[in-house]
């Protein structure tokens, strides 16, 4: 029922939106008003698909995994949290239209909201905590180019207090101490891992409570303080641990236990009498720990009180503390609730934009890429019980399919060796980003190239003659060459680094030219092709020419003759994809005709991957399915 | 831990396609600088180096001691300034011009700093928040 009345509010904007622009024109309307109502149009409809897309339903369950209440109605909600008397729930809501994300407060009976804080763009609101008597909630934010702790009555009433301006960055409230004398926040840097607790009497000079070299996400004292709960990933793997912690000597190494065993995620919540604790398990279990302190400390065996929806994301990296919270005496349970994901169906197009076929079954997949002999597809599929995204390959001509990842690293961009024989992609792990192939028969991985410590990375390209990789670092065209035997001796080479930005760099099959976006000309994306040393991997200073005026949106993929470039663009906000290209005639100086459209599509997912077939006559499209 | 993803040069579409090159962070900034540990240095602006993935410029001051010394700045993309209006020109017209600087210090504790605000002449002040902050 409530889905009904999201999708009819949203078509009653869009017949709204729809509407207001043809009365316009029936005026004396210039073609600025004209601009300003499209670009409106626009974003009302991508509002209204994000919306139909992205909202959330608060859903709170039971011990045992029932559905008690369906609470308010659908938005974009992230970290609820149930108040201590359990007759709200405060959370943080995203506005697509003005761009915030602020504070609510749900009434669990009535769903009545009331919106605690009036934040401006790029300022959002995090971390909500409920006092103890439930009269405030506290928070972060961001204000005017400080981070705080801020509290809020909870009944709307009166305006934000500012508790703490803090020094740092990444603050995160955790919880309010039950006797109501602090707040626990943590700061979490590479090195300096610290939760705090902040003081409301007093000077409010924050205590250091704990601090580690590994991280101690989501922790939380227990109720009579002499245990902390936190997630670590001191063995490698996120795990839930508890440790013994003197207020007096908060430093000082400590006895603990790991609670979990099958990974844990966090959050932490204690049992308002300390008996239990609970967190979230990897694979969507909500699971209890019963406390013993008589005659010992003892921890019992992680009991699932039950499997969380699977429309909330899991694996070994997900958040699921973002959407979902335990109940101060851990009988509810409240998720913001996902809708089911949209699925995507591989389809191939000719160059008119008629299906040829479909490949595979829908999945959420995307980024397909040509083998160079045009006979496969390397893609990306993610598992969404698992909770990963592995790389697969599947031949056009039988159908089979070859799984060449299959970690829980993320793998992004698969990009075909120049002889077909290898795919490689990027893959972030911990600190490092870096360029990672395997053979395209699956098998072990091996790294190509490793980027500096916290810089990410796109991989776009080899050279055709396999001698260096292209990617984008930092809105700068970079390139590694392949030598010797130790990837991390592998130098990265600036080809391109400029006040503007640029990037998407491919090399023409001859190695003679490069294409790549760059915004130098319109501040936006346009394409520029390029004379290029093949062996220095630089970019030529002279003979450089712009390709597209109408900004693309991806693409830039040469035909295997050199003589064509195809790219994909879309009006700003338009939901259609305009498939593009145009003729190149090599030469000292390189000549590119005038764009030509190819076809037009609906409803596309992809990647910056190769999408179009060496011979520039099959386009194969992730193309996304009816809601489910 | 998590890399910094700051300023996000997007074209105008929601299409999934690959449609922004991002100017994201160069290095991992909380390794090399501590937001814990602000200076606020007031002196001369010399030299501006505006290119991605992030802008770089020298300040010329005096120590306690009176000792010349040149303090390194490093701040967002130009893309982050361009979306608020912020220029290279602005900059450039403060070059040998007083200015202000609050910045992150390096860990290694040189003189170099992770930008946080900058006020230049004419008291227009430039936050690299919440980028940097």
């Amino acid at each position: 029922m409530k889905r009904d009345i999201i999708a009819l509010s949203t078509a009653a904007a869009l017949a709204t939106v729809l509407l207001f622009v043809p009365m316009l024109s029936h005026g004396q309307e210039s073609d600025a008003d004209k601009a300003k109502a499209a670009k409106a149009a626009a974003k009302a409809k991508n509002i209204a698909r994000a919306l139909e897309e992205n909202s959330r339903q608060l859903t709170l369950f039971d011990r045992q995994g029932k559905v008690i209440k369906v609470v308010g109605e659908r938005a974009i909600y992230n970290q609820p949290s149930i108040s201590p008397d359990l007759t709200r729930i405060a959370v943080i809501r995203q506005d697509l239209e003005n761009e915030t994300a602020d504070l609510w407060v749900i009434s669990i009976e009535t769903g009545a909201g009331t919106k605690l804080t009036k934040s401006k763009s790029r300022e959002p609101v995090r971390s909500p905590v409920w006092a103890p008597d439930s009269a405030w909630v506290a928070f972060a934010a961001q204000r005017d180019s400080y981070d705080g702790i801020y509290r809020v009555k909870a009944d709307g009433s009166g305006t934000e207090e500012l508790l703490y301006k803090l020094p740092g960055a990444g603050t995160v409230p955790t919880d309010w101490s039950l006797d109501g004398k602090y707040i626990n926040y943590y700061v979490s840097q590479l090195g300096d891992n610290i939760l705090y607790a902040l003081p409301l009497e007093g000077d409010r000079k924050p205590v250091v409570v704990a601090r580690s070299q590994s991280e101690i996400v989501a922790a939380r004292l227990s109720p009579d303080s002499r245990f902390l709960g936190y997630r670590s990933n001191e063995t490698g793997r996120n795990e839930v641990w508890v440790r013994a912690f003197d207020p007096a000597n908060p430093d000082a190494p400590a006895r603990k236990w790991q609670i979990s065993d099958q990974g844990g995620l966090g959050m932490v919540w204690w049992r308002r009498d300390g008996r239990e604790l609970y967190y979230f398990a990897a694979d969507r279990g909500i699971m209890a720990v019963s406390v013993s302190t008589s005659p010992t400390l003892e921890f019992g065996k992680p009991k699932l009180l039950f499997k969380a929806p699977n429309t909330i994301p899991n694996g070994p990296n997900a958040a699921p503390g973002n959407l979902g919270s335990v109940s101060r005496d851990g009988e509810r349970i409240v998720f913001s609730l996902p809708p089911a994901p949209r699925l995507q169906q591989l389809t191939m197009f000719d160059r008119t934009g008629k299906v040829v076929r479909t490949i595979g079954e829908p999945a959420q997949i995307g980024q397909p890429a040509f083998s160079p002999d045009g006979k496969k597809l390397a893609f990306v599929r993610n598992n969404i019980e698992a909770g990963n995204a592995n790389i697969w390959t599947v031949d056009l001509e039988n159908g089979k399919e070859t799984q060449i990842t299959n970690d829980s690293f993320p793998h992004n961009n698969p990009t075909w060796s120049p002889d077909g024989k290898h795919i490689a992609y990027q893959s972030n792990r911990g600190t490092y980003t870096s360029i990672y192939w395997r053979s395209s028969d699956g098998g072990p991985e091996e790294m190509l190239f490793r980027y500096t410590p916290g810089a990410g990375l796109g991989l776009t390209d080899f050279t055709p003659d396999g001698q260096h990789v292209l990617f984008d670092g930092g809105a700068i065209l970079m390139a590694a060459r392949l030598e010797g035997a130790d990837p991390i001796a592998r130098k990265a080479i600036e080809m391109s680094r400029e006040e503007y930005e640029v990037g998407f760099g491919r090399v023409s099959p001859d190695g003679r030219y490069i294409s790549y976006g760059s915004t130098e000309s319109n501040n936006r994306i346009e394409i520029f092709i390029r004379p290029f040393d093949l062996a220095k991997a630089a970019l030529a200073d002279e003979g450089k020419v712009q390709a597209t005026k109408d900004g693309p949106g991806g693409g830039n993929i040469w035909r295997n003759d050199g003589k064509e470039v195809f790219y994909a663009r879309s009006e700003p906000g338009s939901e259609e994809v305009e498939l593009k290209s145009v003729e190149v005639t090599p030469g000292p100086a390189v000549q590119v005709s005038e764009p030509k459209l190819l076809f037009k599509l609906r409803d596309v997912a992809g990647g910056n991957t190769k999408f179009i077939s060496p011979d520039g006559q099959r386009f194969v499209f992730a193309i996304r399915q009816p809601a489910r | 831990m998590t890399p910094r993803l700051p300023a996000r040069f997007a074209l105008a579409t929601p299409l999934v396609l690959a449609v922004s090159i991002t100017a994201t962070a160069h290095h991992n900034m909380s390794a090399i600088f501590d937001f814990n540990d602000r200076v606020t240095v007031s002196g001369t602006l010399t030299k501006i180096d505006w290119r991605n993935p992030h802008i770089e410029f020298l300040v010329d001051t005096k120590s306690a001691s009176g000792d010349a010394e040149t303090w390194k700045y490093e701040g967002p993309a130009p893309f982050f300034f361009r979306e608020r209006s912020v220029g290279k020109p602005d900059f450039e017209v403060a070059i040998g011009k007083p200015v202000k600087v609050e910045a992150s210090r390096a860990r290694d504790g040189s003189r170099w700093g992770l930008l946080r605000q900058i006020t230049l002449p004419g008291d227009k002040v430039v936050s690299a928040c919440p980028q940097n902050c």
